[in-house]
């Protein structure tokens, strides 16, 4: 191609750019014109207040628009959907990681590919998915649950809705192979066969989505507080509320020593003295990641025993068996969870004092999640009579894995057996049974029972939904079991290949695996064959209360 | 029986269940403080144990016994006798676990730690590193031999 027509083409794409670029804008301007005139009409003087206004309280359906608008349900479907992408995403990572593992010697995805595999995967459903979901149903239920007086924040959640995006993203594009931990030096060693030759934009990925999520903590903090309606006393919050101000104080308070952690980590990658050797130990970033790293998976957890109750109630009819102890067990698991990081380091050389420390305090911090569980199933129990929809077979299954999920937890606390199986499998299968069977299987719940919100009163297919529950639970306990299994008898986790001797437990996984991942695309078809229906019921929900106009508005009149 | 007196009873019994095994815990910790990985330079080596220098790199084992010899990636150990391992990296956190007999380390650069235990049992047992330490982590696994 001659210079003259490279710059005839050139020449030609700006001006097709520009003149799209300028149509958008046409757009934007002249719609953004109308609402201030409708705004002004209307008495008010800022045109986003009357936007907030016009929407809030209302049922907000699924559209484009929810990303230029910054109400809190905008923001909540936002976080909701994001997640759900992310889930997808990392999903098929999971199921990428399983189909290499059939072969004990890695010959279908390489080494590398694979720990970028085992990296991300980590990364997205914590950091994306669970955190995603958790903040996705408060700002969407809390809103007209707390019939809110004002929803005035809406920039700066918006902000950190788009830095949490935006580090994710990056955290994706950087191929970090660090794993989750992050633990120097390896996450130091900028080449592909360490951590990734990107990996300081994974670095600033996390501190941005550290700071978005930190953000949208304190302002559904705020929305709590201060925001609610006047008539709902905090003695009388849903315990859904409870849940969520518990785990977002759990949130702010430990993720600033891991924020500074991550700056100091950064700043190593250019004169490393603070997790180096010669000045500092490594071990120092293990500590300050895991302070933060244990609160995280109680957060990804504590929203969803919040929903359990929600949905509970609401298909059983009846109230919480004890309010009282529902709101004291988690506010008990905030405080203790925040003391037995320790036992993710029991065999780092921590000495005795420390391991007699956290393995006492892991043994308590599962009191109250053992008084959670009692709660619900006493609630069950005590029903007049419990219907039996999609939610809640996702819920009464989540109670069976994290009953499981959490004696495997106890078993962990115990020294002599954390030797044994640290870092193998079994701590795999113990968090899967919970991140699948209840962080998964609720957000699916509360997604189900959202539905006719998020889609403006259309239906979704009962029949396919019971499959999605079904083949979700039966791959979900194959897995984890199998790990479990193959866990206690010593196979490793977070490898590429493994002693042919395991090959049985990690066939019978990647079986499991396998499964979980066919019923999302179940899940994913109902949801698009939904979507296409025609809208056939009332686009309010039983999550989401029919609010009065009794509020004080944000502005204007 | 009413509601209140249910939760307490079911709080009493999780409470006691709980208690028990943090004892039973405790009392294993407290008893076998030379079988807990610890910092090498505050703990003395047991007497009549032998000690093995362990060093991981990137991705290998590599014993160190007390007459000199080296072997990577094979640990050669008697049934019978107690042995402590001290364990160190050259270059980022591993962590060394023989699964059968319930034995795990980190090996932190510039941290030495040390373990002791006592293989009873003659025959070939897997050990494996199981921190996550780059490309060939999977690789850094291999037998522990012990004879009668």
């Amino acid at each position: 191609m001659s210079t003259e027509t490279m710059l005839i083409l050139v020449g030609i794409l700006v001006g097709v750019v520009s003149v799209a670029i300028f149509y958008v804008y046409y757009l934007v301007s002249t719609r953004i014109e109308t609402i201030s005139n409708v705004a002004e009409e209307e008495g008010y003087p800022d045109r986003t207040v009357f936007i907030r206004d016009s929407l809030y309280g209302k049922p907000r359906p699924l559209s484009w628009s929810i990303l230029f608008y910054d109400d809190a349900k905008s923001i909540g479907l936002r976080y909701i959907f994001t997640g759900l992408l992310f889930m997808f995403i990392g999903g098929a990572f999971g199921v990428l990681m399983r189909i290499s593992l059939t072969d004990p010697n890695p010959t279908i995805i390489s080494p590398t590919i694979y720990n970028i595999l085992l990296t991300q995967h980590a990364t997205i459903m914590i950091y994306m998915f669970a955190i995603g979901m958790a903040m996705g149903f408060a700002y969407y239920i809390l809103p007209s649950r707390l019939r809110l007086k004002r929803d005035n924040m809406g920039h700066l959640s918006s902000v950190a809705y788009w830095m949490w995006v935006l580090g994710g993203t990056l955290f994706v594009l950087s191929k970090s192979s660090m794993r989750w931990y992050m633990y120097p030096p390896l996450s130091l060693q900028l080449t592909p066969f360490g951590a990734g030759a990107y990996n300081w934009l994974a670095v600033i990925a996390m501190e941005l989505i550290f700071m978005g999520m930190v953000m949208a903590s304190v302002i559904v903090l705020k929305i709590i507080f201060i925001d609610r309606a006047d008539d709902i006393p905090l003695s009388q919050m849903p315990v859904y509320g409870w849940a969520v101000v518990f785990t977002l104080v759990m949130l702010v308070s430990s993720a600033p020593p891991l924020m500074v952690g991550l700056g100091m980590l950064f700043y190593d990658f250019f004169n490393p003295i603070f997790f180096v050797t010669s000045t500092s130990t490594p071990l120092a970033f293990a500590i300050l990641f895991w302070f933060w790293g244990h609160p995280i998976v109680y957060i990804a957890v504590i929203p969803f025993f919040g929903l359990m109750y929600d949905i509970i109630t609401r298909f059983t009819e009846t109230k919480v068996y004890s309010y009282f102890s529902a709101v004291l067990s988690l506010g008990l698991l905030l405080i203790l969870s925040e003391l037995v990081w320790g036992h993710h380091l029991l065999n780092s050389g921590l000495g005795v004092d420390w391991v007699i420390f956290f393995t006492t305090a892991s043994f308590i911090v599962v009191i109250p999640s053992a008084l959670t569980i009692f709660n619900m199933i006493a609630t069950l129990w005590t029903a007049k009579k419990i219907r039996l929809t999609t939610p809640m077979l996702f819920v009464i299954n989540a109670i069976f894995d994290f009953i499981i999920g959490g004696i495997m937890g106890v078993m962990l606390a115990d020294d002599p057996i954390n030797q044994a199986v640290h870092g193998t499998y079994f701590v795999t299968g113990h968090f899967h049974f919970i991140f699948v069977g209840l962080t998964l299987g609720v957000s699916m719940a509360a997604f189900y029972l959202l539905f006719p919100t998020f889609s403006n009163g259309r239906v979704y297919d009962e029949r396919l939904a019971k499959w999605h529950f079904y083949i979700t639970a039966v791959g979900s306990f194959l897995m984890s079991f199998s790990w479990a299994v193959g866990g206690f008898l010593g196979m490793p986790r977070a490898v590429a290949g493994y002693f042919a001797y395991f090959q049985p437990y990690q066939d019978s996984a990647i079986l499991g695996g396998v499964i979980i991942g066919i019923g999302q695309l179940v899940f994913l078809y109902n949801i698009a064959k939904s979507w296409s229906t025609e809208p056939a019921t009332d686009p309010y929900n039983i999550l989401e209360y029919r609010t009065e106009t009794n509020q004080v508005m944000g502005g204007g009149k | 029986m009413n509601k209140r007196q249910t939760e307490y009873l079911y709080a009493a019994v999780v409470l006691i269940v709980l208690t028990a095994a943090a004892i039973v815990n405790l009392g294993y910790v407290v008893g076998h403080t030379s079988n807990i990985p610890q910092p090498e330079n505050n703990s003395a080596v047991p007497a009549n144990s032998s000690v093995i220098q362990v060093l991981g790199y990137q991705w290998a084992w590599q014993f160190t016994y007390s007459n000199n010899t080296t072997t990577t990636d094979v640990l050669y150990v008697t049934a019978g006798h107690e042995y402590t391992l001290q364990v160190q990296s050259r270059d980022v956190i591993h962590d060394l676990l023989i699964p059968s007999l319930g034995v795990q380390v980190y090996a932190v650069p510039d941290h030495p730690n040390q373990v002791s235990f006592e293989p009873e049992k003659a025959g070939k047992y897997i050990f494996e590193c199981v921190e996550y330490c780059g490309e060939d982590h999977y690789l850094m696994r291999g037998y522990m031999v012990v004879s009668p």
